[in-house]
This record gives structure tokens, C-alpha cells and sequence, in this order.
């Protein structure tokens, strides 16, 4: 192991890290709502938008994610003529506007079904009581079926999360210098790849371990009941497998 | 509100599911303090018809009268009730409280919010105002001190209990109990029955579909049994219980006893 190098490079490589979740949050910022809107269409009892959404997940779920972004970035310069007829040829020529555009689009499918399973697994007694009380068909979903939906779609989506982290190491492939895409610079000047992508390697597990702590700690906010009796690790190891008293549910 | 106008009216309520014809034309009249239990073996159609009146499952045929307002039905294409204007079905559901065999409470919200939810969202009334209330209600079921639990923390006679709360917190004309009791473990049957025996004790009108043949004679001020979609015999609840005329009413009492 080269100590001097990975010493060397891992500022350059820090300073690649907005670039990563920069492109991680947008998209998945944006490929949240339009996966609210597609899993609404899915679920919908009028069949051309049920089959819209069916095939707009088959479509960016069955392709590689490599493809699309490939199709998206080089494809569109086919049609740059088309695109600059429409004015959209600025946005196009950027390799950002692409990896995003191709990152929402793929996560957008993926938590779309997510989302669909949560909306799915409400209880319809929880259904039937809501508009027992006289809730109007928006308001019980934004009171009831979404607030239910969520929590029970949360550790899915927050795997969901962690691999939009690491998809975002493909924009390296179409010029982005994200993590991945500082690590190859690098390497390809020293030719020592181990040291780099260890580095780089570090700081994904890094990004990641502070996601999963997040995803934890809202799915602790959104439902602390089911959470009252859980120790952490450390309480765990310290107590020695001795259950807290008082947290238990008491029955009858 | 003049006082010959009756609290609810259902007319004729028609209802199959498939070619299984459930309702044969029932029909009800609940005057304001009246206590209406419905008898019947299961499959007679008792938990279908008081569903139908709040719409939660659209009669084929028939009208329903809320306090002199009338649902407005049409036939669709295909012949089958709709209704024609949903923000009147939301009103009318909001003016009839409902509880049901499994309690159905919302299970992301503590039991004060479940309360407060409907008051609050649906009827628009100032948060801290119907705190107060859904306080008050609480301790009239005696569980306040659970305000700030969970359903699934619950016992299933606690939760039975916030349920009927959380119906009375919107103020509704008529309350309707579906088999409120069949869900609970046998010790737990008491505690809700002592709350509905209240409710009854107050006056208030309620039509509940139950298995609890000494409770409804106890409390009802009418007593309706129902066999395959049609009343069968509708008496006081001394005569149905005590003295039925029908020879299907007789049988079923005694195998219920």
C-alpha cells in the first residue's frame, strides 16, 4: 500500500463528494414525486394510466441503468436537431441535465412499486373508518392512506436510497467527476488502484452509514410505538440481554 | 327540527353481490332517542344493511333519509345506484357516527388523534377546542390515561372503547354499532357493553347490529330480527325476545342462548 498517495489524494477526492450528493438528492428529490404520481397511476382504476405506469416500470426497471444513461447522454446528441427545434437541446448537451434526468427516471420506477406495496398494505378497515367519518377522497389521502403508506414503505425505500448513492458512480461514465469518477482521474495518472478506490470506497460506506442513521431514526419518529421496547447496540451489549421494565405493552 | 321528522329513514334497501341476493327490501324508521337493535344469524344481511346506510356499500335499490334530507341517487349506465353528489354522501356519513366489529382505528396516530381527527379535518372545528372534548370523551370511556398511546398498544376492548369516542367527538344524529362486541375476548365484552349501555341511558339514537341477545333486550327500545335479507319479526324487545312470533325467530333465540 501506497500510504503517501492515499495521503495525497483523498482531499481530492473529499472534494468530489457534493458532486455525488448532489446528484443522489436531486434525484431522488425529483424521482420522489413522480414516483408518488406513477404508484397513484398504478393503483388506478382507469386503465390507461395503470398501463402508462405498468410500462414505464417494466421499461426502466428491465434495462440497465448504464443503458439508459448512455441512451440518454449520447442518444439525444442523434437528435440534436430535433431537440434544438423544441428548445430543449440546453439542457440535453449537459452530462448533469442527462444523469439526473436518467437517475430519476430509474428511481422513480423502483420506488413507484415501493410506494405502490405500501399503498397496497393499508388495512381497508383504516380505509372504511376514514370515510365513515365523511373524508372526502383527498383528504383521506393525505390524512390516512399516504401517512400509513409511507410507513410501511420506508426500510424498502431507504434501501432504495442506498443504492441511488451508489448509482450515482455510473455519471462517471458520461464526464461527471463524482467520487467514482475523480477516483478513475487519478488512477489513470498513478496507476495504483487499490489505494484510490479503497479511498473512495471509505467514503461511499461513509455517505451510506450516515443514510441508514437517518432512514432509523425517521422510521423511530413516524412510529414510536413500535420502537418503545428496542435497546441500541450499546444498551445491548452493556445490560446483557436484560429486558427494560415498564416499556412492555401491558395487555388487559 | 320539528319533532315528527325522524332521525333516519331507510326505505326499501335492496342489495346483492353477485346473483347472492343480500337485502330483500329493508326498511327502518329511527325517531330521535330510539335504540333499534338488529338480530339475525350470520349471512342474514344485518352488518350489509347498516353498511348501506352510510354508503359504505351502495344499495341497489332504495332511499335513505338523514334527519329530512334525502340522499340523491342515480342510476349509471350499467342500472346501478350511484351517488350523485359525493360531498353530500361525506356530509350525511359525517352526521352518522359508525363503529365497527374491528375497531378500525388509524393505526399512525395516537388515540387523542384518532379522536381529534375527524372534528378537526372534517368538520373544521378549532384544535384546541376539540381537545377539550375528545379529554371529556376519553374519560367517559375511562382510558385517558392512554390519550398518548398507540391502537396496537391497546387491549382490543380499549381500542373498541376509543372507537366509539372517536365517533362520538363528531357529534353525529345517529350512532351505528356493527357487532361492536364479536371481535373482543369474552372478559372484554362487559367493559364496552357498559359503555354503549350509557349511550343508550343518554338518549341517544342508535341502531346496533349485535350477537349480545341479553344486552339488546336490555337496552333497546326496538328490537329488529332479520332472516336472508328480509325483516323477519319487529317488535319490542320484550315481545322478539321474550315472547317471538315467528317460528324462525323462536329457533334462533334458542340456539342462541
Amino acid at each position: 500500500m501506497n500510504w503517501e498517495l492515499m495521503n495525497e489524494s483523498w482531499p481530492e477526492l473529499l472534494a468530489a463528494v457534493p458532486v455525488t450528493l448532489t446528484l443522489a438528492a436531486s434525484s431522488l428529490f425529483l424521482g420522489f414525486f413522480l414516483a408518488l404520481g406513477i404508484s397513484l397511476m398504478r393503483v388506478s382504476k382507469i386503465w390507461i394510466f395503470s398501463n402508462f405506469a405498468y410500462f414505464f416500470v417494466y421499461l426502466f426497471r428491465s434495462t440497465p441503468l448504464l443503458v439508459q444513461i448512455f441512451l440518454i447522454y449520447y442518444g439525444s446528441g442523434q437528435f440534436r436537431d430535433f431537440f434544438e427545434s423544441i428548445g430543449l437541446w440546453v439542457f440535453f448537451r449537459e452530462a448533469w441535465f442527462c444523469a439526473i434526468l436518467s437517475l430519476t427516471l430509474n428511481t422513480a420506477a423502483y420506488s413507484s412499486e415501493i410506494i405502490r406495496g405500501g399503498i397496497q398494505s393499508v388495512p381497508f378497515g383504516q380505509i372504511e373508518a376514514a370515510k365513515a367519518v365523511g373524508m372526502s377522497k383527498f383528504l383521506l389521502f393525505r390524512r390516512i392512506t399516504f401517512p400509513v403508506a409511507i410507513r410501511q414503505a420506508l426500510p424498502g425505500y431507504g434501501n432504495e436510497i442506498i443504492l441511488m448513492v451508489k448509482a450515482t458512480s455510473l455519471a462517471s461514465t458520461i464526464t461527471l467527476l463524482e467520487i467514482t469518477g475523480v477516483a478513475k482521474k487519478i488512477i489513470s495518472a498513478t496507476w495504483s488502484p487499490i489505494e484510490i478506490f479503497v479511498i473512495a470506497g471509505i467514503f461511499y460506506l461513509v455517505i451510506n452509514f450516515i443514510v441508514t442513521r437517518i432512514i432509523q431514526s425517521l422510521e423511530i419518529r413516524l412510529s414510536p410505538q413500535l420502537f418503545r421496547d428496542r435497546k441500541s447496540w450499546w444498551q445491548s451489549l452493556t445490560q446483557n440481554g436484560k429486558r427494560t421494565v415498564g416499556t412492555q405493552q401491558t395487555f388487559r | 327540527m320539528s319533532a315528527t321528522t325522524p332521525a333516519l329513514v331507510a326505505e326499501d334497501i335492496h342489495k346483492s353481490f353477485g346473483s347472492l341476493e343480500v337485502l330483500k327490501g329493508v326498511s327502518l324508521i329511527a325517531n330521535e332517542g330510539d335504540v333499534i337493535s338488529m338480530v339475525g344469524s350470520s349471512g342474514s344481511g344485518k352488518s350489509t344493511f347498516l353498511r348501506c346506510i352510510n354508503f359504505l356499500e351502495t344499495p341497489d335499490k332504495g332511499r335513505i333519509v338523514v334527519e329530512g334530507e334525502e340522499i340523491r341517487i342515480k342510476t349509471d349506465r350499467s342500472g346501478r345506484l350511484i351517488t350523485s353528489d359525493p360531498r353530500q354522501i361525506d356530509r350525511m356519513r359525517s352526521r352518522l357516527g359508525m363503529v365497527f366489529q374491528s375497531f378500525n382505528l388509524w393505526s399512525h396516530m395516537t388515540i387523542v388523534q384518532n379522536i381529534m381527527e375527524g372534528p378537526v379535518h372534517v368538520l373544521g372545528r378549532p384544535k384546541n377546542e376539540v381537545h377539550e372534548d375528545a379529554m371529556a370523551l376519553l374519560e367517559k370511556v375511562g382510558i385517558a390515561e392512554k390519550k398518548d398511546s398507540y391502537p396496537s398498544e391497546l387491549s382490543g376492548g380499549q381500542q373498541q372503547r376509543v372507537a366509539i369516542a372517536r365517533a362520538l367527538c363528531m357529534k353525529p344524529k345517529v350512532l351505528l354499532f356493527d357487532e361492536p362486541t364479536s371481535a373482543l375476548d369474552p372478559e372484554l365484552v362487559g367493559e364496552v357493553l357498559k359503555v354503549i349501555r350509557e349511550l343508550a341511558d343518554e338518549g341517544r339514537t342508535m341502531i346496533v347490529v349485535t350477537h349480545e341477545m341479553g344486552f339488546a333486550r336490555e337496552v333497546s327500545s326496538q328490537a329488529i330480527f332479520l332472516h336472508e335479507g328480509r325483516i323477519e319479526e319487529q317488535a319490542s324487545p320484550e315481545e322478539l325476545f321474550g315472547n317471538p312470533k315467528s317460528e324462525r325467530c323462536r329457533q334462533f333465540l334458542a340456539s342462541s342462548l
